[in-house]
C-alpha cells in the first residue's frame, strides 16, 4: 500500500509539474466525455468536434495570444470515474471545461467545478436535475427535457392538433418527457385523451392501439426509443389510424424506418440539432469527414459550439479569471453558432430551445420546421 | 473453495525475489509495526503533499478498501463466492439518499438504519443460499445483485433511472464535512476501522468457525459448529461493511444512480480481493489500491489505459495465482 501510495503521489506530482511547465503560451481546456465504456462512441464524436474547433481557433491566432490545447478527462459514463476525471482536470489547471454526456455522470462533477470555479459548458447532458445542482459556473447549451415538451406542444398545436394521446415506456427519460408534455399540453388549453405506458421490448401493442383508437386523438406522441416506437407506429397505421404521429428525440434514428417501413411516412420527430440539418454546418461536416473518415454524430455540432463559445467568452473577458469568464458566458446574447443562437436564462439554460423538427419523407428525415 | 495458498506457489524466481521484502514485512513483527506507523503518517500528510486530485482518488481507493475488506469476510474468510456484493453497497447508499431526502432524517441517524437494512439484506441473500455451493451460489448472488439494481432503476422512491441527487454533506460537531480533504480523512477513519474489525474477526471464535466451514462444512458441523448461523453471520458482516461504504459514498458524491451499482462494480470489488489474496488483510488492501489507482495512474495513456491495466492484471494472476500478498494468510 505504501509503495503504491508513493507511486500514486509521484504520478500526481509529475503531472502537476509537467502541467505547469507546459502552461507557457498555451491555454488548457478540459474535455469531459466518455472515451471508454458503453457510450464511448458518443464521447469520441464529441472529442473529435472539439479537435476541429481547437484547430480552427488556433489557426486564427488562438485565444488571448495563446494556443488552446485540449485535455481529455474520461468520464466513462460513470459518476465515480467522472468525479476522478473532473478532479484531475481541475488539478491540471484548465481554464474551462466543455463536454458532459451522461447526465448521471455529469451531476456530481458540477460541485467539483463549482468549488474550483472552473467555467463548464455542458454540451450534451440535458437532465432537468442538473439545473438545481448547478452552482452557477455551468452553462447548458443542449435543450433540456422540458424544452422538448414546449417544442412538441408548439409544433403540434401549429398543425391544428386539439386532442393528444401520449405513450411512454416507463423509464426515467420517456416518462419524464411524457409528464412534461402532458403538463404543457393541458396548460396550453388542449386535451390529453389518453396517457399510456408501454412495456419495453413488447412485440404486440394491440392493447394500447385499441385504447388509442377508442379515444380517437388528433395526434399520438411516442416519447421513448425507436425500436419499440417503430412497432407501435406500424400497428397503429395497420389498425387504420390516420392522425398525426410524432416521436421524441429517442426515436429520431433512421433505424425507425428499417422497422416501421412505409408506415413511418409523415411521422414527425423532435431532435437535438444534428449536423446534416443545420444550414451553417456544411463546412463543419466536410472538415469532420476529411479528418475522421465518418460523418459527425448527434452531439458533434453542439460540442463544437461549446468549445467556440468558451473561447469566445475568454476572449471577451480578456482574461482566464473564472469570474470574468463566467460573466462573459452569461452575457451571450443571440450570437449565431452552428446550432443556432445562444442566450442563457438565469438558470444558465438556453432561453430558446434548439430542438428541430424532422419529418419522414420516403424513409428519410427532412427538416419540417424551417 | 479450497485454494492453493502456499507461499510462492507458481512463482518464478525473479518474482519470488521481488516478493522477498514484502514477505519480510509480513513476518517480522517489529518491521511490521514500523511499516504501519510510517503508513499512518503518510496517510495523514498525503493530502497536503500530493494535492487535490490525489486526495480524491485516494478517497475512492479507501472506499474500495472498506468494500473489499467486507467482501473478504464473505469470500476470503467463509469461502462463499459472492458476485452481487454491489447490492449491499447500493442498500447503504439508497438508505441514506431516501431517508435524508424524502424523510428529512439527520445523516448520522441514518447510519443505524442502513446497518439494519444491510443486515436484513444479508439474511435475505444468505437464507436461501445456505445449501448452495460454488457455481450455484455464484449464480444466485449474481441474480440478487441484478435484482437490487434493476429495482432501484424502476422504483420511484429510488428516483428511477436518474437516481437521487442533492444529498447534503453531513456535519459532525460543528465540522462540515464538505471538501475532498474532509472526506479523505473520513474514509481514512472508516478504512482503519474496517481493518481493525477484520483483524479482530479473523482471530475470533467466529473467524475460526468460518475457516473451518470454508475447508470442510461437514466436519465443521460434526464438531458442533452451527453451519447456518456461521454462514449467515458472514453474509451479514459483509453486508454491513458494504452498506457503510455505500452510506459515505452517497454523501461524498452527493448523488447516486443505478449505474454505480452494476455487475462490473461487484466484479471490481471481487477482483480486489482475489488480486490481493483471499483472506489476507494486507493483500486485500493492496488489491483495492491497485484496482482503483491503477486505471487512474494510467489516465495519460488515454484509450489504451484499460487495456494496459487488464494486461497487468492478467500477468499478476498468471504469476501469483493465490494473490500478490505472500505468505499463508489465515492458514497458519
Amino acid at each position: 500500500m505504501g509503495i503504491l501510495n508513493k507511486a500514486a503521489a509521484a504520478g500526481a506530482v509529475f503531472v502537476l509539474v509537467a502541467g505547469s511547465a507546459m502552461a507557457q503560451g498555451t491555454l488548457k481546456i478540459g474535455v469531459q466525455v466518455p472515451t471508454t465504456g458503453s457510450e464511448a462512441t458518443y464521447g469520441r464524436d464529441m472529442a473529435n468536434a472539439v479537435v476541429i474547433a481547437q484547430d480552427e481557433i488556433n489557426k486564427a491566432g488562438g485565444v488571448l495570444g495563446k494556443k488552446l490545447t485540449m485535455v481529455i478527462g474520461d468520464s466513462a459514463c460513470d459518476p465515480q470515474q467522472a468525479v476522478n476525471a473532473a478532479s484531475k482536470l481541475v488539478s491540471q489547471g484548465v481554464a474551462g471545461v466543455v463536454g458532459g454526456y451522461c447526465s448521471g455522470a455529469t451531476l456530481p462533477t458540477l460541485k467539483i467545478y463549482g468549488d474550483a470555479k472552473v467555467p463548464f459548458v455542458i454540451t450534451a447532458s440535458n437532465s432537468t436535475k442538473l439545473i438545481p445542482a448547478n452552482p452557477g459556473n455551468a452553462f447548458m447549451i443542449n435543450s433540456t427535457g422540458d424544452q422538448q415538451a414546449t417544442k412538441a406542444t408548439e409544433f403540434l398545436a401549429s398543425k391544428g392538433v386539439k386532442t393528444l394521446a401520449i405513450v411512454n415506456e416507463g423509464d426515467a427519460y420517456s416518462q419524464d418527457l411524457a409528464n412534461l408534455t402532458r403538463d404543457d399540453w393541458t396548460k396550453a388549453g388542449h386535451k390529453v385523451v389518453a396517457f399510456e405506458t408501454a412495456n419495453k421490448g413488447e412485440q404486440d401493442y394491440s392493447a394500447i392501439v385499441t385504447a388509442i383508437r377508442a379515444a380517437n386523438p388528433d395526434a399520438v406522441f411516442w416519447t421513448a426509443y425507436y425500436a419499440d416506437g417503430a412497432l407501435l407506429i406500424r400497428q397503429l397505421r395497420q389498425s387504420g389510424y390516420r392522425g398525426v404521429i410524432a416521436v421524441g428525440d429517442g426515436s429520431n434514428s433512421t433505424k425507425l424506418f428499417d422497422i416501421a417501413g412505409r408506415a413511418a411516412e409523415g411521422v414527425y420527430a423532435f431532435s437535438n440539432p444534428i449536423a446534416q440539418f443545420l444550414p451553417a454546418a456544411k463546412a463543419f461536416i466536410k472538415t469532420y469527414k476529411a479528418k475522421f473518415g465518418n460523418a459527425p454524430g448527434p452531439y458533434a455540432p453542439l460540442t463544437y459550439d461549446g468549445m467556440r463559445l468558451l473561447a469566445w467568452a475568454i476572449t471577451k473577458a480578456g482574461t482566464t479569471q473564472p469570474a470574468a469568464v463566467i460573466k462573459a458566458l452569461a452575457s451571450a446574447h443571440n450570437e449565431e453558432w452552428l446550432a443556432g443562437p445562444i442566450t442563457f436564462t438565469k438558470h444558465n439554460t438556453l432561453a430558446r430551445s434548439n430542438f428541430i423538427v424532422l419529418e419522414d419523407k420516403n424513409n428519410a428525415w427532412i427538416r419540417a420546421d424551417k | 473453495m479450497a485454494t492453493d495458498d502456499r507461499p510462492g506457489a507458481g512463482t518464478t524466481p525473479a518474482l519470488a525475489r521481488l516478493a522477498g521484502p514484502l514477505a519480510a514485512l509480513a513476518d517480522n513483527a517489529a518491521a511490521r509495526r514500523a511499516g504501519i506507523v510510517a503508513l499512518l503518517a503518510l496517510m495523514v500528510v498525503a493530502p497536503f503533499v500530493f494535492g487535490e486530485y490525489a486526495t480524491v482518488i485516494l478517497t475512492n481507493a479507501l472506499l474500495y478498501v472498506v468494500l473489499a475488506l467486507g467482501l473478504n469476510v464473505v469470500v476470503g474468510y467463509a469461502g462463499l463466492l459472492d458476485l452481487g456484493y454491489a447490492a449491499f453497497f447500493a442498500v447503504g447508499a439508497y438508505t441514506v439518499g431516501i431517508l435524508t431526502l424524502r424523510v428529512g432524517v439527520n445523516f448520522w441517524l441514518t447510519l443505524p438504519v442502513a446497518v439494519c437494512t444491510a443486515a436484513l439484506a444479508g439474511v435475505i441473500i444468505g437464507g436461501p443460499t445456505l445449501r448452495l455451493r460454488s457455481d450455484y451460489l455464484a449464480i444466485v448472488t449474481l441474480g440478487f445483485g441484478e435484482i437490487v439494481r434493476i429495482s432501484a432503476r424502476n422504483m420511484s422512491i429510488t428516483g428511477m433511472a436518474s437516481g437521487l441527487s442533492g444529498i447534503h454533506q453531513p456535519w459532525l460537531f460543528g465540522w462540515h464535512i464538505a471538501t475532498p480533504r474532509d472526506f479523505y480523512y473520513l474514509f481514512c477513519v472508516l478504512a482503519i476501522l474496517a481493518v481493525a474489525v477484520s483483524v479482530r474477526l479473523a482471530d475470533s471464535r467466529l473467524g475460526r468457525a468460518w475457516l473451518y466451514v470454508r475447508y470442510d462444512e461437514d466436519a465443521a458441523e460434526a464438531m458442533g459448529i452451527d453451519r447456518v448461523r456461521v454462514k449467515l453471520a458472514a453474509y451479514v458482516t459483509g453486508a454491513i461493511f458494504g452498506a457503510l461504504g455505500g452510506v459515505f459514498f452517497a454523501v461524498n458524491l452527493g448523488a447516486i444512480s443505478p449505474e454505480s451499482f452494476s455487475f462490473t462494480q461487484s466484479v471490481l470489488i471481487l477482483m480486489a480481493v482475489i488480486l490481493g489474496g483471499m483472506g489476507k488483510i494486507p493483500g486485500v488492501i493492496l488489491g483495492a489500491m491497485i484496482v482503483i489507482l491503477g486505471p487512474e495512474l494510467l489516465r495519460s495513456l488515454g484509450e489504451l489505459r484499460l487495456l494496459v491495466f487488464a494486461v497487468g492484471l492478467l500477468l499478476i494472476m498468471l504469476f501469483r495465482p493465490s494473490g500478490i500478498w505472500p505468505g499463508r494468510g489465515r492458514q497458519q
